[in-house]
């Protein structure tokens, strides 16, 4: 049974997340860009626009990375987490649907159409992935017994979620990409809105939401090692280390995704969504369920 | 001080770039596309996340209302330059860059200094204070209600009887890959185009030059010597330019890129083989992408018969169908037009075909292709709007006028 970490650990927590994120944005761009960008960023005034919300922006912004955070306090390094919750999985659900609320008041905010069809397509996109997501994260406690994290993490000693519930885990990753609206579930910040939830914003705002959309991705993909992928379980290396290759090898995949594959549209994927995939998860849990409960 | 100087020095290493297109540039554009690649400059998507806002072309007017707009919605550190021929884009954004780090006076404000307010019609593409006095006056309270000057949004029926809010927004002219200087004025309720209310291309100063993409054409009209190998090249660049905007749109910036760095290669004098072979394979990994194909599928429907009646003709009319169709014939144009970019044999100046269909006409290509597109719009989804744009793509150079007896030069 794993112990939650001392208290430093969260204080520790954003230090060590943001340089990580920081890091996937370069990985993602190939390039030191992002550094810079964030300096830059730094050094701009903020702007307004006429009649805006600024409340609504400021408090969006900051709750977008604030919700990446508070979810990755469950997400174990090696076999202890910041806090071991008991119910872990359905604070990380519960943290990562904060974001839902986010990024539509950032798109509220400055009063501006693109700003705001890009907050409309994010609810948009939360109905269309939440449903196989939230039966994915079910799939996996039920695999365990557990909604505790650690514990879903130390099921799988034997073999990984991961091989024994495929559709489980794809899921997952699909909806890791949706919920961070990163690649090619973009669309809220989508290139034909010039930007849409992020057009209008300048500054120390604009970095919040894109760092926090980063950190988020980082959070999310972080999660699947100890939901589908053994956790910190593995030959030779300790247990963070473990940790560490897993969740850059989610990441690698999902960027290696995002170069094969244009933005998906929710007038387009909803369907499939409901049509396909939520049967498909439901159809997994009860594979699940048979196999654990005789 | 020494910090704050060295820290802006280092933010804006390498500052982040809008372009702000104007018709009848495209020479200009594409120095400046090259131009910032080669530098490594990031391009941004809307004003408030630029340092330096490039003008490309020439205005038709004094102090154009829109750039007014585009340059107020940049915030500090913020420099506005502008590039009227290609040769100089270099050396003018250089000029940007210095202007940028010398911080103090702005060299470049769009109007000569800042003014008090900053929204008008079409300068930020965005805002929600647009809804029109025509269209206010049809209601029915007397005196609309204000906010901070700005009126509310009216409202209509939407396409499913629903009594909705209904904003009127000016898309366009500073939108990242979008047809140079074009305004497309739309009714939207939420994110569906109820109405397109109207299509325009903001003044722009006469051209000398006869449209980049026909040029080929146009000089051979006019007697010059021109190659069949010229002309397949130029087609090809214009297609993959058409295809960049397309899947830059679609939100596929790696296949984006691919297109537009091929495009560069074809207009830099590249060997056929050299450029036949990535062609092939940029089409047969967009050609053959399933997520692309049920993304743009049945959106944008122009069947030939309506191509034919509203005078549209090139790849839209070939292409007989939706967006995938017409993206998959661009592509196969595109990969035709590479192999054939070395035919030493002329042009007859009788050929009429340019890249986005006969030339010969009363009227350009382009102007059939903004006459459908209002039909084509009604009722889309704003993302299904963009991709029925950017897969017609008109040319708005070619609805320049040009000026008597320079059709030869170039």
């Amino acid at each position: 049974m794993a112990d939650s970490a001392p208290l430093w650990a969260a204080a520790a927590l954003p230090l060590l997340l943001a340089p990580a994120a920081l890091a996937v944005a370069c990985a993602d761009g190939r390039s030191v860009a992002p550094v810079r960008e964030v300096l830059r960023l730094l050094v701009q005034q903020p702007r307004r626009t006429r009649a805006a919300d600024a409340l609504a922006t400021r408090t969006g912004t900051v709750l977008l990375p604030l919700a990446a955070v508070l979810a990755a306090a469950v997400v174990p390094l090696g076999a202890t987490p910041v806090s071991d919750l008991g119910d872990g999985v359905v604070w990380f659900n519960a943290m990562e649907a904060l974001a839902w609320a986010a990024v539509w008041l950032t798109g509220w905010g400055p009063n501006s159409t693109l700003s705001l069809v890009g907050g409309y397509r994010f609810l948009a996109q939360g109905l269309a992935y939440e449903i196989p997501h939230m039966l994915a994260l079910t799939t996996a406690a039920l695999g365990a017994g557990s909604l505790r994290v650690t514990e879903i993490a130390d099921a799988q000693r034997g073999l990984w979620f991961a091989v024994w519930m495929p559709a489980a885990f794809a899921l997952y990753l699909l909806s890791a990409a949706a919920m961070s609206f990163w690649g090619p579930f973009g669309q809220p910040a989508g290139r034909d809105l010039a930007g849409g939830v992020a057009t209008e914003l300048t500054g120390v705002g604009r970095l919040l939401l894109l760092g926090g959309r980063r950190l988020l991705l980082l959070t999310s993909a972080a999660m699947a090692v100890p939901l589908f992928l053994g956790g910190g379980h593995g030959p030779l290396l300790p247990g963070w280390a473990w940790t560490l290759v897993k969740t850059g090898a989610v990441l690698a995949l999902l960027l290696w995704l995002r170069r094969r594959l244009p933005g998906v549209r929710m007038d387009r994927y909803t369907e499939l969504s409901w049509v396909v995939l939520t049967p498909l998860a439901v159809l997994q849990a009860l594979v699940v369920a048979v196999v654990v409960l005789p | 001080m020494e910090l704050r100087s060295a820290l802006l020095r280092a933010a804006l290493a390498r500052p982040a770039v809008l372009t702000a297109v104007l018709p009848g540039a495209t020479r200009a554009r594409l120095a400046v596309e090259r131009e910032l690649r080669a530098r490594r400059w990031p391009r941004v998507l809307s004003p408030a996340a630029a340092d330096l806002l490039v003008v490309v072309g020439r205005p038709g007017e004094d102090e154009p209302a829109w750039l007014e707009g585009t340059w107020q919605a940049l915030s500090e550190p913020r420099a506005l330059v502008r590039v009227e021929e290609a040769a100089d884009a270099g050396a003018v954004l250089d000029a940007g860059h210095a202007a940028l780090l010398r911080g103090g006076p702005r060299t470049g404000t769009a109007a000569g200094g800042p003014r008090p307010h900053h929204a008008s019609p079409v300068t930020d593409p965005g805002h929600l204070d647009h809804a029109h006095a025509d269209h206010m006056a049809a209601h029915s309270h007397d005196s609309p209600m204000l906010i901070s000057g700005l009126p509310l949004a009216d409202r209509a029926d939407d396409r499913d009887g629903l009594r909705l809010d209904r904003l009127h927004v000016p898309f366009g002219p500073v939108l990242p890959d979008w047809p140079a200087g074009l305004v497309v004025r739309l009714a939207l309720q939420g994110d569906v185009v109820q109405e397109v209310t109207g299509v325009e291309l903001v003044p722009a100063a006469p051209e000398p030059r006869p449209a980049f993409w026909d040029e080929p054409w146009r000089r051979a009209a006019a007697g010059a010597p021109v190659t069949r190998g010229e002309a397949a090249r130029r087609r090809c660049a214009a297609h993959l330019d058409s295809l960049g905007r397309l899947l830059a749109v679609a939100d596929w910036p790696d296949a984006a890129t691919r297109a537009r760095r091929l495009r560069d290669a074809a207009l830099a004098d590249a060997p056929a083989a050299e450029l036949a072979y990535p062609a092939r394979r940029l089409a047969r990994r967009v050609g053959r992408s399933r997520t692309l194909r049920w993304l743009t599928s049945g959106i944008g429907v122009l069947p030939r018969e309506r191509a034919l009646a509203a005078g549209v003709g090139g790849p839209a009319l070939e292409a007989d169908g939706d967006v995938w169709r017409r993206t998959v014939q661009w592509l196969a144009e595109a990969v035709r037009a590479a192999e054939a970019c070395e035919d030493p044999r002329p042009l007859p100046p009788g050929d009429p075909y340019g890249p986005r269909g006969e030339l010969t006409g009363e009227q350009p290509p382009s102007r059939a292709l903004l006459d459908v597109l209002p039909s084509l719009l009604h009722g889309a989804e704003l993302a299904a709007a963009r991709l029925t744009l950017a897969s017609l793509d008109p040319d708005p150079d070619e609805l320049l006028p040009v000026a008597a007896g320079e059709v030869a030069r170039g």
